[in-house]
């Protein structure tokens, strides 16, 4: 069996990836691939953990996850979409009529 | 009690809210086209009505005392699930009502109802979360509908833009609360909370629970709009059509607060992580830090503002930071006494932040403008509701004859109690600051000259209705507060007993 720590470090590399992706693209629909990661980088925990611990609480919850992380996305599409018919880019700087 | 009702019920008012979700879902499969406002809005806000009563119903009854857990013990209804129940079904009474004019134009109406109560019922439910499984659950269910709500006015920009920034933080910080669920139930091994919390006492991987604790206490910030994830919060309650940023401010952060209070004392106990022997988690500093950044930067970017809306947005950041003190003044020993504080706050805080708000959407109704200026005057067309405004803006800066001048004095008080004196000061400094932005819309309105001719012919019943409503509570809340009280030290029992 493979051991708990490389299940671990598959995540965390998994998440940090996906941290840089939503810190460097400006590309909302990117943006949205990335969180994927971050959300999925959790399901590889959860599955993980669940043997880990011999009970099968983790992988259910990791089905919760992916069902939520599908309907995440539907509004967020629904969002970008909008957004395209308002600036004509799904940029996410365009996006900046109020200041910060 | 004579009859025993079947202990489902004990979920009533999560239960009827949703029902009448899908009602309206269901007039509109039936009449997508209908320009029935009346029907619409009256169906949720009977719903939101039907659900203010049973949670007080429960209350007044004691359903609580004893707590009920339900579906194997992931879902409990205590006094707290009750209380906050009270208060996101009333701030739902509110907006609904005052969506009936606000929205009249628009062409979505069933869908837009729909959302309201679809978000009211995962806010109830969050109340109510005693696994970190339900906590997730329920925080999507109240999230997604805000987002579809905050870019609802699909040809605004504003509101585009608003419902663009608030979904991306929202998905960010909702994948990173999701991955500290996963770091938490592989340390413990169970997502319930009380397991979570035995799991916690004999475990040596601080290390990794800490960074899940951490992860977590960022998801709770994003639904409480506290530092670090605050930015979005002024972008979308200006964009956002005014109703709806009163539904956000004011229910969407009592339930964040709801379910941080539970899942913070419940599953990461202060006596296990933070005072303990083998105290390594200190959430509870975390917790002190981000009340006093939160307080301040909201109360001090308040205070620059230009428009009247933006203003209130800050303001409600830096409420977030007032109810943190909660939080962070646990483990001075008098644990009840702080969260109560806390409770009452939110409950307060529910009727003043809506009515403010509310006022706001009323202001745009009348496209009066944005900005402080362009309130000047105001109440030589509108006294009644400006009367209503110099209420909340009063009660929210915390002067005495308003309901918000107990809840703060409480919540300060308990922070003295506990022995963080310097958080209360702190928190008093920004209150004093707080009354000078307060106070310029009052200037504004009342004594400043017209400037401009205010084209206001219509007075809107709905949105009459709203303000009144939550002008006359938020009164009756100073006298009321003894009750008040009781129920929110009976809440915080549920937590730390």
């Amino acid at each position: 069996m493979v051991p708990i720590e490389y299940y671990l470090l598959l995540s965390a590399a998994i998440f940090s990836i996906g941290v840089f992706g939503i810190l460097t693209r400006r590309n909302a629909l990117l943006f949205l691939m990335s969180v994927e990661l971050l959300l999925n980088a959790a399901n590889i925990n959860l599955v993980a953990f669940s043997r880990f611990h011999g009970n099968l609480t983790g992988q259910t919850f990791s089905l919760f996850t992916l069902a939520l992380a599908a309907a995440e996305v539907a509004v967020g599409i629904g969002i970008i979409l909008v957004l395209y018919r308002n600036f004509k880019d799904v940029d996410v700087t365009e996006a900046a009529t109020m200041r910060w | 009690m004579a009859f025993q009702l079947p202990t489902w019920m004990a979920l009533g008012p999560t239960l009827v809210l949703g029902l009448t979700a899908l009602l309206l879902l269901v007039f509109d499969s039936i009449e997508p086209d209908t320009t029935n406002r009346g029907l619409l809005a009256g169906t949720a806000a009977l719903g939101s009505l039907a659900a203010v009563g049973l949670s007080a119903w429960y209350l007044v009854a004691g359903t609580g005392e004893e707590p009920i857990s339900l579906y194997q013990n992931t879902v409990v209804v205590d006094t707290m699930t009750l209380f906050f129940g009270l208060v996101f079904a009333s701030v739902t009474a509110l907006v609904v009502v005052a969506s009936y004019d606000y929205m009249r134009d628009h062409s979505y109406q069933a869908e837009y109802y729909a959302l309201v109560m679809l978000a009211a019922t995962g806010m109830t439910l969050m109340a109510a979360a005693n696994s970190l499984a339900v906590v997730f659950v329920s925080l999507e269910l109240s999230s997604l509908p805000s987002f579809a709500l905050v870019a609802i006015l699909k040809k605004n920009r504003g509101s585009v833009e608003a419902g663009l920034k608030y979904f991306l933080i929202g998905a960010l910080s909702s994948a990173i609360f999701v991955y500290g669920v996963s770091l938490v139930y592989g340390v413990t091994g169970s997502l319930l909370l009380p397991e979570v919390a035995s799991g916690v006492a004999d475990t040596n991987l601080t290390g990794v629970l800490g960074i899940g604790v951490m992860m977590i206490l960022g998801g709770f910030a994003y639904k409480t709009a506290s530092v670090p994830f605050h930015f979005w919060a002024p972008e979308a309650y200006e964009g956002a059509p005014a109703p709806v940023a009163a539904f956000l401010s004011s229910a969407s952060k009592a339930a964040g607060f709801a379910v941080a209070f539970r899942v913070l004392t419940v599953a990461f106990p202060v006596e296990e992580l933070v005072t303990g022997a083998a105290g390594s988690v200190d959430w509870v500093l975390a917790a002190q830090i981000l009340a006093v950044v939160t307080m301040t930067l909201g109360n001090f970017a308040a205070a620059t503002q230009d428009e009247v809306k933006r203003m209130l947005a800050y303001s409600s950041i830096g409420h977030a930071g007032y109810v943190l003190i909660a939080l962070a003044s646990l483990s001075g020993g008098s644990d009840q006494f702080v969260l109560a504080g806390g409770m009452a706050h939110l409950l307060v805080y529910g009727f003043m932040n809506t009515g403010a708000f509310l006022f706001i959407a009323l202001a745009e109704y009348w496209s009066v403008g944005r900005t402080f200026e362009d309130y000047n005057g105001l109440a030589t067309k509108a006294p009644f509701a400006s009367v209503a405004m110099t209420v909340f803006l009063f009660s929210l800066a915390g002067l005495p004859p308003f309901g918000g001048f107990m809840s703060k004095y409480f919540l300060f008080a308990g922070a003295v109690r506990a022995g963080f004196w310097w958080l209360a000061a702190i928190g008093a400094i920004n209150s004093a600051l707080s009354l000078y932005y307060y106070s310029r819309v009052v200037k504004a309105i009342w004594i400043e000259d017209p400037s401009g001719d205010f084209d206001i012919e219509s007075k809107p019943v709905g949105l009459y209705t709203a303000i009144v409503a939550a002008a006359v509570v938020t009164v009756l809340l100073l006298p009321g507060f003894g009750s008040v009280w009781q129920f929110a030290t009976d809440a915080a029992a549920a937590l730390v007993a």
